[in-house]
């Protein structure tokens, strides 16, 4: 049983991470005088943005103890879809965008459905829709040999992902808003308050009446939803799509959860949090570019580094 | 000589304790049933010894990782850093196994140390640090595959054939062999006390805490057999191919849960046998063999491969269920 | 008193967070005795039993066992001494054999230190035959047992240590007459070798029955030690306040023609073997016999939680088919199900969450929730039923027994449901508590709803109910009617098949 005052305990988490983030720009300037110049910061922080916005869906399903691996090939087809079926021109990047969501929202759901209703354990569900993701992009794209597979994104698209508006990039902006829906989602709405609620029990929310298997299912569509825009906004980025973009994506959106401070087993954590986490690892990351590690090295200290953040604020109170 | 009906409840007794396996060898003999169907179709002919033995060599490796994941998923947790000691105990392998007997010899015990060195890392973290495992697990992973490329940065090194010939030997099934002491050394290990503590706290670790048994203790077993059981299976893995390579080991994370789930081990701990999850181990290859011979596009691999799971395990669960009414 | 005690705690306190559970509290036992420790929800009794048992190590204060001052590692150490605990929460593990918990860390084993399960099943056989279980098959998973079964593996667990101190946190919340009957009489066969027996409980006719001397415990202190002490006296003691104990008057039975709210024909599935009958408006439908003979299942099913394999069931007339709780709701359907802390309440999140819980669509607009009717509904109900909470945004987890009660029976009176299924309400609840959760069900009654109560305590069955159903192998063994309805009628009633094979 958690102890009291468990909710504010989270929200302490919260700010060790954004502290921990704050820490880590401060290395940078230690490691590379540049790093901490305002340009250099909103660099991290657009970069941060993809991360962020994969942990976004992430943290709805670790706040019910469940996981999403399909994350890396829903991008990934996201990415592909987008490029395809807009052709590159602007006219059709509306509808372009429309299917490509609505494609991540419906392949969530049908994790949600697998997951609420046959009862398949969500490790499994979502890693067999990744290969299942993975196997139809492949498929479709003849491996990324069709004639449209080398569309690039509308401009209208890559100049959401790299403009600026009002001094912030786009991107930031963006964010910003997926911040406050995400926000006001969990914790305003009766579905923010009954994902809290699966999470901490599911037995109990459903003998008191909630709807837990509609719930389950909306969390996986936002969860794909996400993975989705995600995989817009990279492709936006880079320009065109590419295969494996989104593999990087699966361990940092999960780090990035509970370094902010969310509960691996479900029922506390929040989305500010999550955001936090996304930054520190970005943040990690640069940094060790900045220094100029080799590829093993900072594989290494990635995760010596995260251990450490655990060690310092991640641990669970003991028993009894 | 007890009653008829009290013998036919013992028997409904064990089907019902052990349903992941008995689940578990349904889904082995369909996939092999169906494996013999295509091969048969494609092939003109049925599958024989040769099939046998490279099907038993190439999921060996598994088998093993299988068995580390069991271990740890036993007692509630998740052993993402199975792929990173496999590839550490890859590239260690690849660089240190020299051509003398006694060399082989040394070389081995010593990675499998390591192995169970760096599960026992994992345990202390889990243990005295307090940490959820998966977390634990998916730093040390990324530590463990870093340190696995600082020793082996491109793929190569020499692999003693001598050292093939004894693991995974190309031409007879001698690797059965290795699986049925498997076998063995887990149907000992489920009736020993240091099983018996770490299917226990699986079930509820406060409640086996009340009861006298040492969690802690239970857990740091568990994560540095988990360590050693990896580390054998990048042995195995190195075994099998020329030369080394630090990251071939990668996917046994993902997999060895795959198997474990097959398997029938719950993922919430203190429930299932690691034979289940080795027999799972052997589905997963069938399936891949069937999709081989299937000749379907390599393209859409994953794909099938992905839909054989989520069929396997709702089929399983489905006839779990009716299993379970029936009782 | 001339004897030395075997068993003290002097002057231990233990702190959880900002509450402090055990405050300066001395307690002291002789050998031979049963010694039973009473109190509020919270007064402390459990966290002593732990520190006793060596579960909980306290933050100051001196343990002593036979007049040697012991400091408890674990509770191995205390095991070692001979002092063996039933601990309220029980400590089995949920997916291993009978046999394997009753023998855990003692298998039988042959020479490579492995056990195998035929000797385990069958000394495990032997155990229980020992201490006159029959019925409990020693390869039956716990997970399948009813809580009364658990219950009675954990005892007879402790019990086949041969204890030279027993301590026992309320062993009898989950169990029937015949048990705590069973249980009594283990209790004084090992009271006349001189074991030290501890026990705690909620229900005043068992202490009276078995206790050589009670204990009173209030706000983690010991506030006295009576060899006889009355039931009033002991409750004011334990509250610091006069409470009635007396059971409140039963409103008039309705007459036969009053509305029928609920209506159940031949409902059968898992034990339920085929049941009928009627609730009706205004009534206190009691249902009484051994746990495990359907009544779990008949709640879960009539609030759509479990599907029946067949029957029928009416409301007010007009058949319906629950096929989720949240169905059942909306048809003016509540359960307090058996466990309130692992079935009803969600223990992290606050109490006003847990409180509106069911109401939320009633309370949010476009699926957004108003904060202020929320923290309106829940400041009403807190007040309406005496909550003592420091505050409804406290995690419920953190408030005692009693109190979580409260709040989950708020949830059900917010949501305004006529029809409540009540399955062992008052169970581990303390007497203060109880009283008011009767007074609660005779307004309902009174104010129209109808309420179908289920108690593993035949006593209060007899007093609330207008009538009494006894289940028994699935079927409704006996209906009783309340005038002069005794406990003892409803347990003979559920143990006649029994009695006459
Ligand atoms: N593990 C824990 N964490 C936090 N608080 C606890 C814990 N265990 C007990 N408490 C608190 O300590 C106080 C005393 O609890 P305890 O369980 O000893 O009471 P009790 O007298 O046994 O009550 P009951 O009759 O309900 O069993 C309560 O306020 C309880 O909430
Ligand atoms: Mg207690």
């Amino acid at each position: 049983m958690r102890g009291a005052g468990s909710l504010d305990e989270t929200w302490r988490r919260a700010l060790y991470a954004f502290a921990a983030a704050v820490l880590l720009f401060a290395l940078g300037a230690v490691v590379r005088p540049g790093f901490v110049r305002p340009d250099s910061i909103l660099a991290v922080l657009t970069v941060a943005v993809f991360v962020g916005l994969v942990a976004a869906g992430q943290t709805f399903v670790i706040l019910i103890g469940g996981i999403d691996l399909s994350v890396p090939w829903v991008l990934n087809a996201a990415a592909i879809l987008l490029a395809t079926s807009s052709g590159g021109s602007d006219a059709r990047a509306f509808s372009a965008l429309l299917l490509t969501l609505g494609m991540g929202a419906a392949v969530g759901a049908v994790n949600g459905l697998g997951i609420a209703f046959l009862g398949v354990p969500a490790v499994v569900m979502t890693l067999a829709m990744n290969g299942i993701m993975e196997g139809l992009t492949l498929g479709l794209s003849g491996g990324m040999t069709c004639a449209s597979c080398a569309s690039y994104a509308p401009p209208a698209i890559q100049a959401l992902a790299h403009g600026v508006f009002l001094f912030l990039p786009t991107a930031l902006w963006l964010w910003l808003a997926v911040i406050a829906i995400v926000s006001f989602i969990l914790g305003a709405t009766v579905f923010g308050r009954a994902t809290y609620a699966i999470g901490t029990n599911l037995r109990a929310s459903e003998l008191a009446g909630l709807r837990v298997r509609a719930t389950i299912i909306g969390l996986y569509a936002l969860s794909g939803l996400a993975a989705a825009l995600a995989g817009i906004m990279l492709v936006g980025f880079g320009g065109q799509a590419s295969l494996g973009m989104g593999e990087p994506f699966l361990f940092q959106s999960i780090a990035a959860v509970v370094i902010g401070g969310a509960s691996i087993l479900g029922g506390r954590g929040h989305y500010l949090g999550s955001v936090a986490g996304a930054i520190c690892l970005v943040a990690l990351i640069s940094v060790l570019l900045a220094m100029n590690m080799a590829e093993y090295g900072r594989s290494i200290i990635y995760g010596v580094i995260i251990l450490v953040l655990l060690l310092l604020y991640g641990r669970e109170s003991r028993e009894s | 000589m007890p009653p008829r009906a009290a013998r036919r409840s013992l028997l409904a007794h064990a089907i019902a304790r052990n349903i992941g396996l008995v689940l578990v060898i349904f889904l082995l003999v369909f996939s092999i049933f169906l494996y013999g169907l295509i091969y048969g179709l494609t092939e003109g002919r049925l599958p024989g010894g040769f099939e046998l033995t490279s099907t038993v060599n190439n999921t060996m490796p598994l088998v093993l990782a299988a068995m580390a994941q069991t271990l740890v998923v036993l007692t509630r947790g998740l052993d993402l850093s199975v792929g990173g000691v496999v590839d550490l105990a890859n590239a260690l392998g690849a660089i240190s196994l020299g051509a003398t007997p006694a060399r082989m010899a040394l070389a081995s015990a010593f990675i499998l140390l390591a192995g169970a060195g760096l599960g026992l890392v994992n345990g202390i973290l889990v243990a005295y640090g307090r940490l959820q495992p998966i977390l634990v697990t998916l730093a040390t992973l990324s530590i463990y595959q870093g340190l696995a490329i600082r020793i082996l940065p491109q793929p190569g090194g020499a692999v003693p054939e001598g050292y093939t010939a004894l693991l995974t030997n190309p031409s007879v099934p001698a690797a059965l062999l290795y699986v049925v002491l498997l076998g063995l050394f887990w149907t000992a290990f489920r009736r020993s006390q240091a099983g018996i503590a770490i299917i226990a706290i699986g079930n509820d670790e406060g409640a086996a805490a009340a009861n006298g048994i040492n969690p802690l203790r239970a857990k740091l077993l568990a994560y540095t057999l988990s360590g050693f059981f990896a580390a054998a299976a990048g042995l195995f893995l190195v075994a099998t191919a020329t030369a080394g390579d630090a990251t071939t080991g990668n996917g046994y994370t993902l997999t060895s849960i795959v198997a474990v789930v097959l398997g029938g081990v719950s993922l919430f701990g203190g429930r299932g046998s690691a034979i289940g999850a080795m027999l799972g181990a052997f589905v997963t290859t069938m399936i891949v063999n069937i999709l081989f011979f299937a000749h379907i596009d390599p393209l859409y691999q994953s794909f099938y491969e992905g839909a054989f799971l989520v069929i396997a395990v709702v089929l399983a669960e489905g006839l779990g269920r009716f299993v379970r009414k029936r009782r | 008193m001339s004897a030395a005690p075997s068993l003290e705690a002097i002057t231990a306190s233990k702190a959880y967070g900002g509450v402090q559970a055990l405050d300066n509290a001395s307690f002291s036992a002789l050998p031979g005795e049963v010694h039973a420790l009473v109190g509020e929800n919270g007064a402390g009794k459990s966290t002593l039993i732990k520190v006793l048992g060596g579960r909980v190590r306290p933050d100051s204060g001196t343990i002593r066992i036979d007049g040697a001052k012991v400091v408890h590692g674990g509770p191995n150490d205390a095991h070692l001494l001979g002092c063996w605990t039933v601990f309220q929460e029980l400590t089995l593990l949920p997916w291993m054999s009978v046999a394997e918990n009753l023998l855990l860390r003692r298998e039988p084993r042959n020479a490579l230190g492995l056990t195998s399960p035929r000797r385990l099943v069958a000394a495990a056989g032997r155990v229980l035959e020992k201490f006159g279980i029959t019925e409990i098959d020693p390869r039956a998973l716990i997970e399948d047992l009813p809580l009364a079964a658990r219950q009675v593996i954990e005892i007879v667990r402790a019990l086949s240590h041969e204890p030279r101190i027993l301590l026992l946190d309320e062993p009898t919340s989950a169990l029937m007459e015949r048990e705590t009957a069973w249980l009594f009489a283990q209790i004084r066969r090992l009271r006349a070798t001189g074991t030290t027996i501890v026990f705690t409980s909620h229900r005043w006719h068992e202490v009276e029955t078995i206790a050589d001397r009670i204990t009173v415990f209030r706000g983690g202190r010991d506030v006295g030690s009576f060899t006889t002490l009355a039931e009033e006296e002991a409750v004011t003691l334990m509250t610091g306040q006069r409470v009635e104990t007396f059971y409140p008057p039963l409103p008039a039975a309705p007459s036969a023609r009053a509305d029928a709210m609920l209506s159940v024909a031949d409902l059968a599935g898992g034990r339920l073997a085929g049941v009928s009958f009627t609730l009706h408006q205004g009534e206190i439908l009691g249902v009484g016999g051994l746990a495990g003979h359907g009544h779990r299942e008949l709640f879960l099913m009539l609030f759509g939680a479990e599907r029946p394999h067949a029957g029928r069931i009416l409301l007010r007339g007009r058949e319906v088919r629950l096929r989720s709780p949240r169905g059942a709701i909306r048809n003016g359907i509540a359960l307090v199900p058996e466990d309130r802390k692992t079935e009803g309440l969600l223990l992290p999140l606050s109490v006003r969450d847990n409180l509106t819980l069911a109401v939320l669509d009633r309370l949010s607009r476009f699926g957004v929730i108003g904060r202020a009717a929320e923290r309106a509904q829940a400041a009403r109900l807190m007040a309406r039923l005496a909550v003592r909470a420091p505050n409804a945004a406290i995690p419920v987890g953190t408030l005692s027994g009693g109190n979580q009660q409260k709040v989950l029976l708020g949830r059900w009176l917010l949501a305004d449901c006529p029809i409540l299924l009540f399955y062992d309400v008052t169970r581990g609840v303390d007497v203060a508590t109880k009283h008011e959760i009767y007074e609660l069900m005779m307004e309902l009654a009174r104010s129209g709803s109808a309420i179908l109560f289920y108690s593993s305590d035949a006593l209060e069955l007899a007093h609330l109910a207008h009538r009494v159903l006894v289940l028994r192998e699935g079927r409704i063994a006996a209906e009783l009617p309340a005038l002069d309805l005794t406990a003892e009628q409803i347990v003979a009633a559920a143990m006649r098949e029994r009695l006459a094979a």
